[in-house]
């Protein structure tokens, strides 16, 4: 009796055994190429695979020693620049109004914000076919979300409203690194375009 | 005087075996079974609202469930209930040997024994269905055309040799080696006719690739080429999960390249250089090819007025085979039967915007052996209950014929 159930028991163990498929197996399995199989592209990127896939609504033209970063939902166009990439630049669709913005982005520098009159008196620069502020500031970056500050840092960056909607450009990195690029934004700003919805 | 009959004998007690039998062929068990069938789909229409109908079918119908707890509004029912698939083996079970055990060898009693086999037929056809039937789902635009068709739920790895920017000599890895690769489990897959085999691991049915520059990775979780996997919960259509893995390549010498991330959304393969040629990896629905070639030449949709619910899709459609060419149309109720495959219209899509866009028919392929078995079962079962009745109404008027005896 104790042999029979012994059999049983281990017929039992072979069959749970057999139910799972093991961890070396070989593959024969082919098929033929279909109507579904189209053009690749060769060593695509991780960027390319998985990266953001929806076009930017905003173009522009990268400048020298800037690298291309992949965007987001938050960064519509994104770059790193500087000796070891500590700086970033990235262009954003925003809420609020052009002062919330410009308030916003000095109180990070722990600046005080503006009035109407201190915002009148922001340098302006071309951008998208009209006119943004040009926003600058240095100190301790406090970039929100719980961040530590991070001390000797400089903001330079545009804001403007274009179709209802506010876009920033900001740029941030130590300060010195920022300052030696501020032209090299400036021209940016000048390059960005919109997309053609057709495209 | 006479004297008085003999008792009868009593009945022989049936032995053990027999008392099984008569369970197994009694009516109170077709009675319980068609019960349990009724609560079981009654119970199963409720869940799938919530858990999505793969899901469900799988959870109550499938062979492999003996038994199941009921969900109702996301909470356990602790009911336990035998799986439907088991249900109906043990109620065709219940029919054929009360078929063949209680059937009198009364001929008026033919047109019963026929509607049974009916019903046996029935539920043979239902689990030929669920054993060798091939759902998928074949979406063409308008102008293009296409000879595959796309699995519902099974994704596979499919490793080519690319030669000219296209994929040629295509291996594919079933989703059997892959789905039970969760959590730390990795398989080796040794591709014979590559010059390298393949490691997979870290298999998630439903994932996201994230970039680690954007969101910061858990920890623990590794990072390939800034990307890493983020595991989602199981969407209720079973359908639009997206899963992803891990990969390695393993040269003949054993020595292990770079891993790299495998995705259902991603955009393009993963490629790499072999020996001077190169080579595509990539997860993806299983592809079921056709023997010919469908070709949509043209869609139309009505919806009811003022509404988006539809009236009527139609697609009419080039079948080319061989060469040669043949027009068709589908649309809904009106399916295309060819080869062993029906094309039923499930749905459409609209593929871009403006005056670009172009509509596409969503067909859903099919190739199930016991396709028309369902219909002829009914044609069965009404021609053993036509019997029955006629046979039942013959008796009834040969009876009433009979000359009635004087008294």
């Amino acid at each position: 009796m104790n042999r029979r159930i012994a059999i049983y028991l281990s017929l039992g163990l072979v069959g749970l055994v057999g139910c799972h498929e093991k961890n070396d197996v070989t593959v024969n399995e082919t098929r033929a190429v279909s109507t579904r199989d189209g053009p690749f592209k060769e060593f695509a990127t991780s960027d390319e695979r998985f990266g953001n896939a929806r076009p930017s609504p905003v173009t522009g033209e990268t400048p020298p020693g800037w690298s291309v970063q992949p965007g987001n939902e938050f960064r519509l166009l994104n770059y790193r620049f500087g000796p070891d990439g500590s700086g970033e630049v990235w262009v954003s669709a925003a809420s609020g109004t052009l002062a919330d913005n410009v308030n916003r982005w000095l109180r990070q520098f722990g600046a005080q914000p503006l009035d109407d009159a201190g915002l009148q008196a922001l340098r302006r620069v071309a951008i998208l076919g009209g006119s943004g502020v040009w926003v600058q500031a240095e100190g301790a970056y406090a970039a929100g979300m719980g961040a530590e500050p991070r001390a000797g840092y400089g903001l330079a960056g545009v804001i403007t409203e274009v179709q209802g909607q506010i876009l920033t450009v900001k740029m941030v990195g130590p300060a010195a690194v920022v300052k030696a690029d501020s032209p090299a934004l400036e021209a940016f700003v000048k390059t960005l375009r919109l997309a053609d919805p057709a495209e | 005087m006479e004297p008085p009959p003999p008792p009868e004998p009593p009945k022989p007690r049936p032995s053990p075996a027999g008392r099984l039998l008569n369970v197994l062929s009694g009516l109170g068990l077709a009675t319980i079974l068609l019960v349990l069938l009724g609560l079981l789909t009654w119970l199963a229409t409720l869940e799938q609202i919530d858990s999505g109908l793969h899901h469900t079918l799988r959870k109550y119908f499938d062979w492999r469930a003996w038994y199941l707890l009921p969900e109702l509004g996301g909470k356990t029912v602790p009911l336990p209930l035998p799986g439907g698939y088991w249900v109906c083996a043990l109620l065709a079970l219940n029919l054929t040997l009360g078929g063949l055990l209680r059937w009198r060898r009364d001929w008026q009693r033919v047109g019963v024994l026929v509607a049974h086999l009916g019903i046996i037929y029935l539920l043979v056809a239902g689990a030929v269905a669920h054993h060798f039937s091939q759902r998928g789902h074949m979406l063409i635009a308008e102008g293009a055309a296409s000879n595959a068709a796309e699995d519902y739920f099974e994704h596979v790895v499919e490793v080519a040799e690319a030669k000219d920017g296209k994929p040629a000599a295509i291996q594919v890895i079933g989703g059997k080696y892959l789905t039970d690769l969760e959590g730390s489990a990795s398989r080796r897959v040794r591709l014979p006719a590559l010059p390298f085999d393949l490691e997979l691991s870290g298999y998630i049915p439903n994932a996201e690739v994230k970039s680690a520059a954007e969101h910061a990775p858990p920890a623990g979780v590794p990072v390939i080429d800034g990307y890493y996997l983020a595991p989602k919960p199981a969407e209720i259509n079973t359908e639009a999960n997206t899963p992803a893995c891990v990969a390695r390549i393993i040269a003949r010498d054993g020595s292990q390249a770079a891993p790299f991330l495998l995705s259902s959304t991603a955009r393009q393969p993963f490629s790499v250089r072999h020996h001077g040629r190169v080579f595509t990896i990539l997860l993806r629905k299983r592809l079921w090819l056709m023997p010919f070639t469908v070709r949509l030449d043209k869609f139309t949709a009505e919806f009811y007025p003022g509404t988006m619910k539809p009236s009527k899709f139609v697609s009419k459609i080039t079948r080319s085979e061989n060469g040669s060419d043949a027009k068709a149309i589908i649309q809904m109720n009106e399916p295309m039967r060819y080869a062993n495959l029906t094309f039923y219209q499930a749905s459409y899509q609209q593929l871009g915007q403006g005056p670009a866009a172009r509509m596409a028919s969503v067909f859903e392929v099919v190739r199930n052996p016991a396709d028309q078995w369902p219909q002829y079962s009914l044609y069965v079962v009404a021609l053993g209950l036509l019997v029955h009745f006629i046979t039942k109404l013959a008796g009834f008027i040969m009876a009433r014929s009979r000359p009635t005896p004087h008294v």
